[in-house]
């Protein structure tokens, strides 16, 4: 250690003289206080106070150091890392190294290489920071998926894809069982109101409105899709639970083989019908007993509606049975009707009040009590619907004839469900629609004709809903109250349904809905289960299929004897 | 009288000090004695340069940032009117440092 020679002086200080000046004499006391006290009076001196001064301390703390009761060795040299797994806990990295490769690199690396070990606070805070929390979320449900699948994750779909298709395609013309979503806390106990599937959209936007204008085109994406495989399943109020709330909307996923909804949302009042709002990929609108349109957004977080319409006069009073996005992507309009007979026209973005309402009366007589509601492919003027009294009417929104128009009479008991004929091929059957009533038939109509076309007699109880095949022009699915599903493939036969099951412990059936491929039809009964079914080979279309689906409505006419029709009347389109 | 080794004085005029030694260097143990002998030293001229009556004493610590603790304290019995003393601690990302600055009062 140097020795440090302080090479500065002092300045120049006048030295205490040492008690030997001519002027004092010392008297040596044995008490040096005295000494002091005399020395400082001669001297002039002012006294001294001597007292302690305050304490000055010095601290650092030492750093904490976290220690674990437990280690765990890593059979491969590792470095210790800063990322976490998300479930597992940090292990230290062992002083002492089994492996001779680990002590090798050990050596190697320099005490700089290593990364520097995070503190306890600093992986809290980056638990707790926004953008951990927002991956985490992401990842969790992803993981979820994955967990839930037990075919392989990582399938290269580009090789052996063929092989596995053609094995499930071999499953034959009949229905097969494919899922079943159930939730034990939300479906339980209550009856499938309504079903939908996500409508399969492709948007190419008509560029060449945006080229002659200069200005940028205000409306949006070239072209967007929504997810086919979402569904979309209203559910009534459980009785057994009167605290939980009375609606409940959840939507399921197709695609992975999870067994939870992937979203779940309730209202106050019990949903009666719920559709996927097209035009709109992240809205759901639900009709309630009470009236009140609902609308959900899956991109809040919230599990309650967004917007809710005005439960007064000028909206619905009555249970809305029938809520149906119709339009184009820019000019677009939910339509609902009432139990009521009442029709309101919104804009989704305003539900405060309806654009337009009406009273649907047939005749000036009274109000019809409206059970369904279809409007025809690619009419967004007319509609028909289905009355408790089990006539059904056709109506128009707008023009002269506004309301309704022409009645079909037919049905002896309401009407529970109507279908208009969507597949799109080389002839067009979008006149034709079914319906399906608590008289134990469904029926096929044309809108040309105020009389049913044919009658299908097959059920031996309430016929709870019918639909259309999207794809397949002779196809329809009907299901029953004894948990029967029929599929009627009018090409093959009209007499009974092509093909046939039964739900497994025969609940009644409340809904039926084609999935927007036409391959799956899903079936909500009323236990709160949605049971989906894939159709092989029955429900993929054929190009002869449309004529001679042509073939087959002429001779049903035929068939159906000449003094029962009336002649066709004919309805303003 | 005292104004010297006023609080603020200490910290700027022995902090700037240190800083100037050790300001931007990780702890290095074989130039650490020269560290500590340069803190006092400059410290020290800076004190006398004032040309007050004091008698002063500098004490400098350096310490490895280890991961261990550090205490200390003092305490002095002296003329609280005259004298006084000025700690001023220091760090970087690998070593702590404290100056202390005691100045007593010469008698005139």
């Amino acid at each position: 250690m140097r020795v440090v020679n302080l090479a500065c002086s002092l300045p120049p200080v006048p030295c205490v003289t040492p008690p030997a000046a001519p002027s004092r004499t010392l008297q040596w006391d044995t008490d040096p206080s005295v000494l002091q006290l005399q020395a400082d009076s001669e001297l002039g001196r002012r006294t001294h106070r001597l007292g302690p001064s305050k304490i000055t301390q010095v601290d650092f703390l030492p750093r904490e150091v976290v220690s674990y009761c437990k280690e765990t060795q890593t059979p491969l040299a590792a470095h210790q890392s800063e990322d976490e797994e998300e479930e597992e806990e940090v292990t230290e990295q062992k002083a002492g190294p089994e492996n001779d490769l680990q002590e090798e690199e050990e050596s190697k690396d320099t005490k700089e290489g290593h990364p520097r070990e995070l503190t306890e606070e600093e992986k809290q805070q980056v638990l707790h920071s926004e953008e951990f929390l927002i991956f985490f979320d992401r990842s969790i449900r992803v993981m979820e998926r994955a967990l839930a699948e037990d075919s392989n994750i990582f399938f290269d779909y580009s090789g052996r894809d063929l092989e596995e298709k053609e094995g499930d395609l071999q499953g034959g013309s009949s229905l097969s069982l494919n899922r079943l979503f159930y939730d034990e806390h939300w479906s339980k106990h209550r009856v499938i109101t309504c079903l939908d599937w996500s409508p399969q959209l492709y948007h190419p936007l008509l560029c060449s409105l945006s080229l002659s204008h200069l200005s940028p085109v205000s409306t949006l994406l070239s072209s967007y899709f929504q997810y086919p495989e979402l569904l979309v399943a209203s559910y009534n109020n459980n009785e057994d639970a009167p605290h939980e709330p009375d609606g409940v909307a959840l939507v399921w996923n197709m695609k992975f083989k999870k067994t939870t909804p992937e979203y779940i949302y309730h209202c106050q009042s019990p949903v009666v019908s719920v559709g996927f709002a097209r035009f709109h990929p992240n809205l759901l609108v639900g009709g309630t007993y009470s009236g009140q349109i609902v609308l959900w957004d899956n991109r809040s977080h919230r599990r309650t509606p967004v917007q809710r319409t005005p439960l007064s006069a000028a909206a619905h009073t009555h249970p809305v049975y029938c809520v149906n996005v119709v339009g184009t992507q820019n000019a677009n309009n939910l339509i609902t009707v009432s139990t009521d007979g009442r029709m309101c026209s919104w804009n989704l973005d305003m539900l405060s009040q309806p654009q337009e309402s009406m009273e649907l009366v047939y005749n000036k007589s009274k109000p019809v009590a409206v059970t369904g509601m279809a409007f025809p492919t690619g009419d967004v003027n007319n509609y028909i619907v289905g009355s408790e009294e089990g006539t059904v009417y056709t109506a128009s929104r707008h023009g002269s004839k506004a309301g309704i128009c022409e009645m079909f009479e037919g049905h002896q008991g309401p009407v529970t469900g109507i279908s208009c004929h969507s597949a799109v091929g080389p002839v067009d059957f979008s006149h034709l629609f079914v319906t399906s009533s608590f008289d134990w038939t469904v029926k096929l109509w044309s809108t040309k004709q105020n009389k049913p076309l044919y009658s299908f007699e097959d059920n031996a109880d309430y016929v709870y809903d019918v639909m259309w095949s999207p794809v397949h022009p002779s196809l329809f699915a009907a299901v029953d109250g004894m948990g029967r599903l029929d599929l009627w493939n009018l090409n093959n036969d009209t007499e009974v349904p092509t093909a046939s099951v039964t739900i497994e412990g025969a609940p009644a059936l409340n809904r039926v809905r084609w999935a927007a491929g036409g391959k799956e039809v899903a079936v909500g009964d009323s236990e709160g289960r949605v049971w989906i079914y894939d159709v092989g080979e029955l429900a993929v279309p054929h190009s002869e299929d449309w004529a001679h689906f042509g073939h087959t409505l002429m001779e049903i006419r035929a068939n159906h004897g000449d003094g029962e029709e009336e002649g066709p009347v004919e309805l303003a389109t | 009288i005292m104004e010297h080794l006023g609080h603020e004085y200490c910290l700027k005029s022995h902090g700037k000090c240190i800083e100037g030694i050790i300001g931007g260097v990780d702890y290095s143990q074989n130039k650490v004695n020269q560290w500590t002998a340069s803190i006092v030293e400059h410290t020290l001229t800076q004190l006398v340069k004032q040309g007050k009556p004091f008698k002063y004493i500098v004490n400098c610590a350096v310490m490895q940032k280890s991961g261990a603790g550090l205490h200390t304290a003092n305490s002095c019995y002296w003329d609280t009117t005259t004298d006084g003393s000025c700690t001023v601690r220091w760090e970087n990302r690998t070593m702590y440092c404290v100056v202390s600055v005691f100045a007593v009062a010469i008698a005139l």
